[in-house]
C-alpha cells in the first residue's frame, strides 16, 4: 500500500515538472511552428541562472528562482527576434538554429562554471511523514510552484487578449494578421513565455536532483516524448501526457525496476501513436 | 679575419641545425575519456594525467627516443562515455598519426576502440571494468587498475567489520559498464557470505525517485552504487536519503568521492560510506597536485583516476624510450610487457592480468580504501597491489 502511494506522488510530482517543460515546448511549436531544440538549455541555463544568484550574488531563493525565469525569457525574446524571426518560415533552418544555440548555451556554462556539478542545495530541507510514507518538503513545494505556474500559463493562453492573440496566430497567422494582430510582436513574447517557464522549471528542479552542464539533454527527450503523446501544438494535450507518462514512469520503474520500467513507457507511447498518430490531442496539421 | 668569422658563423648555423633537427622530433599522444556527461570528471583526469606526463617530459628536454629527443603533444577527444564515441575517437587519433592513447574509461568506449586500435598500430592504455577490457585478441590495449574482482574483496570484508551488512543491493546502468561490473561487484559480496540483490536503471535517468521507493521496500544493509557515474550516484544517495534510507551506501567502482558528496548534500547526508580508491592518496602522490599547478599553471583533476593515469602515462613514456621508437607500437608494447614499473609517487606496480584475461598486461599498483563513518571522514586504507596470480 505505501508503495502505491508513494508511486503516486512521485507520478504525480514528475507529472507536474513535465507539464511544465512540456506547455513551453508544445507552446513554440503550436504558435511559431518552431521544434524547440534549445528547450533543454533554456532549463539549463535557469538552473545555472538560480545557482549564480544563490551561491555569488547571496540572493534569496525565491528571488533567484524569478531572476532565472526573467533571464532565460528576455534571452528567449532576443533569440526569437534577433535570430530565429530571419528564418520562421524554414523549418530545417529553425531546428539547425535552436540545436546550435543549444550547444552553444552547454558550451557556455561549461566554460564559465566548469563541467563538475555545483553545490546547489534546495533551501528547504526536511520530510513529511504520513502512514509510513516520506515524502521530501521539497518535492512537495517544487509540485505545488509547478502547479500554480501551469494554472497561471493556462490564464495567460485562455483569459486574456494577449494569449487569444497568441491562439489567433496559432489558428490562422495570415487571418490573425489581417485582423491587425501583429506577429512580429507577438512571436518574440510567445517565445520568451516559454523559454521562461523551461527556466523557471530548470531553477526549481536542478536543487531537488542535480545541476550538471548536461542535464539538459534528458529534460529535451522528456519534453519532446510528452508533446508527442500529447499531440505537437495542443496545451491540453501536454499537460494530459505529461501527467500519464509521469504517473507511468513512476509505477514502471517501482514495480518492474528502472531498466523494464523505461522500456515499458516507450512501449505505451507507441501504442498510443499507433493508435493515434497524432496524439491524444493532436491535429494532423497547423493552421498557421 | 673573415676566414674566423665566417668559420665561426657556419659552426654556428650547424649547431643551429643540429639543435633544430633534435627539436624537430615531435610526436603525440592521445587523450580519450568522457569530456561531457555524467561521466566528465573521468575523461577529465585522463586529460589532465596526459597534459601532466607531456609537460613532464617537455621540462626535462625531452623523450630520448632512438638517437633523437622528442616533446611530446597531446591531443585530447571526447569519447562521450559510448562505443561509438570512443570508435570516433581512434578514426581520428589514427588520421592524426596518434600511436600512443591513455584512456578511454567505460566499458562501452573500451569496447569500441580497442578493434580500431589494433588495426590502426596503436597502442592504448585504458581503465575500465569490463570482462574483456583486455585479451590476447587485442595484444596492444594495456589495462591499468584491475576490476572489483582483484580488489573488492578487502572492502566487503571492512564493511561488514564496520558497519555488520548482511545484505547488498547493487544498482548500476542497464548498458555494459554497468552490467559487467555489476555482477562482478555482485559476486564479491556473494563470496563474503552477503546476500545480494542486483537493480538497473536506464542511462541518462535524472530522477531516481521511483527507483528509491523500489530500493527502500527491500531494505538492503547497502546500497552499492558500483560504477555509476559520479553525478548518477550523487542524485540517487541524495534522493535514498530524503526518502529515509537509513543504511550504508557502497561503492565498489570508480571513484567520484568529492562530486557524489557535493551533489548528496555532504558527508553528514551520506552518513556511511566506504569506497574503493584507485590509488591510496599519501603525501608523495600529494604532491602530483604541485607538481601539476606548478608545470602547467592550473588547478589539477579533482578525480583520483588523475593519479593513475599519471603513472600508466609515465609507463607508457618509458617504454617509448627503451624501444627507442614512437613509430612502432608493436615495439613499444614489447618493452611495456617487461617494464619494471616504479612510479616515483605512486610506489611499485605489478603486470598482472593472465588468471582473469589471458593476457598479463594489466597494471596493478597499491590501492586504498576510502571510508566515511557517521559523517565523519576517516584516512583511508593501504592496501597492497593486487596480484591474481
Amino acid at each position: 500500500m505505501v508503495e502505491i502511494v508513494s508511486a503516486g506522488l512521485i507520478g504525480l510530482s514528475l507529472g507536474a515538472q513535465y507539464a511544465l517543460l512540456a506547455l513551453g515546448f508544445t507552446l513554440i511549436f503550436g504558435i511559431i511552428g518552431v521544434v524547440n531544440f534549445a528547450h533543454g538549455g533554456f532549463y539549463l541555463l535557469g538552473g545555472y541562472v538560480a545557482y549564480a544568484c544563490v551561491s555569488m550574488a547571496g540572493l534569496p531563493y525565491p528571488v533567484a528562482v524569478l531572476a532565472a525565469a526573467l533571464a532565460t525569457a528576455a534571452l528567449g525574446y532576443l533569440f526569437e527576434l534577433l535570430l530565429l524571426e530571419r528564418v520562421i518560415d524554414d523549418h530545417l533552418s529553425t531546428l539547425i538554429l535552436t540545436l546550435g544555440f543549444s550547444l552553444v548555451i552547454t558550451t557556455g556554462i561549461v566554460l564559465v562554471f566548469g563541467p563538475d556539478a555545483p553545490l546547489f542545495q534546495f533551501p528547504v530541507q526536511g520530510v513529511v511523514r504520513f502512514l509510513g510514507i516520506i515524502v521530501p518538503l521539497a518535492n512537495i513545494i517544487v509540485f505545488a510552484i509547478c502547479f500554480a505556474a501551469i494554472g497561471v500559463a493556462y490564464a495567460l493562453i485562455y483569459r486574456t487578449n494577449f494569449g487569444r492573440s497568441l491562439r489567433a496566430l496559432s489558428e490562422d497567422r495570415a487571418v490573425a494578421e489581417a485582423l491587425g494582430i501583429r506577429a512580429r510582436l507577438m512571436f518574440p513574447l510567445a517565445f520568451a513565455l516559454a523559454t521562461g517557464l523551461a527556466g523557471m522549471t530548470g531553477a526549481l528542479v536542478t536543487p531537488i536532483l542535480s545541476l550538471t552542464p548536461h542535464a539538459g539533454e534528458p529534460v529535451l527527450a522528456a519534453s519532446f516524448l510528452v508533446v508527442i503523446l500529447g499531440g505537437l501544438g495542443s496545451l491540453g494535450g501536454a499537460t494530459l501526457a505529461a501527467f500519464l507518462v509521469g504517473m507511468i514512469e513512476a509505477y514502471a520503474a517501482v514495480y518492474l525496476g528502472g531498466s523494464k520500467g523505461a522500456l515499458m513507457l516507450f512501449v505505451l507511447v507507441l501504442i498510443v501513436l499507433l493508435v493515434r498518430p497524432t496524439g491524444l490531442y493532436g491535429r494532423t496539421a497547423r493552421g498557421a | 679575419m673573415q676566414t674566423k668569422a665566417a668559420k665561426r658563423i657556419a659552426v654556428s648555423l650547424i649547431a643551429l641545425t643540429v639543435a633544430g633537427g633534435a627539436q624537430a622530433c615531435e610526436f603525440k599522444i592521445g587523450a580519450a575519456g568522457p569530456l561531457s556527461g555524467a561521466a566528465t570528471q573521468w575523461g577529465m583526469a585522463i586529460k589532465g594525467a596526459a597534459e601532466f606526463v607531456a609537460a613532464e617530459a617537455n621540462q626535462r628536454g625531452g623523450l630520448k627516443v632512438g638517437g633523437e629527443t622528442c616533446k611530446l603533444q597531446v591531443v585530447s577527444i571526447d569519447t562521450k562515455y559510448t562505443a561509438e564515441g570512443a570508435a570516433a575517437a581512434a578514426n581520428n587519433f589514427a588520421s592524426l598519426g596518434v600511436k600512443f592513447i591513455l584512456g578511454p574509461m567505460g566499458s562501452p568506449e573500451v569496447t569500441g576502440m580497442k578493434p580500431l586500435a589494433n588495426r590502426n598500430k596503436m597502442i592504448m592504455f585504458s581503465d575500465s571494468y569490463a570482462r574483456d577490457a583486455i585479451g590476447p585478441r587485442w595484444p596492444l590495449t594495456f589495462h591499468m587498475g584491475p576490476g572489483p574482482a582483484a580488489w573488492g574483496d578487502p572492502i566487503v570484508k571492512l564493511a561488514k567489520e564496520k558497519f555488520g551488512i548482511k545484505s547488498a543491493l547493487t544498482i548500476a546502468p542497464n548498458d555494459q559498464a554497468g552490467t559487467d561490473v555489476a555482477e562482478v561487484a555482485a559476486e564479491v559480496y556473494k563470496n563474503n557470505g552477503v546476500t545480494t540483490r542486483l537493480e538497473y536503471y536506464q542511462r541518462g535517468t535524472t530522477n531516481f525517485a521511483p527507483i528509491v521507493t523500489r530500493i527502500i521496500s527491500a531494505n538492503p544493509d547497502v546500497v552499492d552504487t558500483v560504477s555509476t557515474p559520479p553525478g548518477d550516484a550523487g542524485i540517487l544517495i541524495k534522493q535514498l536519503r530524503q526518502a529515509g534510507y537509513q543504511g550504508v551506501i557502497g561503492r565498489l567502482g570508480g571513484p567520484g568521492t568529492e562530486e557524489i558528496l557535493r551533489i548528496a548534500g555532504g558527508k553528514d547526508v551520506v552518513r556511511n560510506f566506504y569506497w574503493f580508491e584507485p590509488v591510496y592518496i599519501d603525501e608523495k602522490v600529494r604532491k602530483l597536485q604541485q607538481d601539476y599547478r606548478s608545470l602547467l599553471k592550473a588547478e589539477p583533476p579533482e578525480n583520483n583516476f588523475f593519479y593513475l593515469f599519471v603513472a600508466g602515462g609515465r609507463a607508457l613514456t618509458q617504454a617509448i624510450e627503451k624501444a627507442g621508437t614512437h613509430k612502432d607500437a608493436e615495439k613499444v608494447a614489447e618493452a611495456l610487457r617487461v617494464l619494471q614499473v616504479s612510479d616515483p609517487n605512486l610506489g611499485e606496480g605489478k603486470w598482472i592480468g593472465q588468471k582473469t584475461y589471458g593476457i598479463r598486461q594489466e597494471l596493478s599498483l597499491p590501492f586504498g580504501i576510502g571510508l566515511i563513518e557517521n559523517g565523519e571522514h576517516k584516512p583511508d586504507l593501504r592496501v597492497e597491489a593486487p596480484t591474481d596470480e
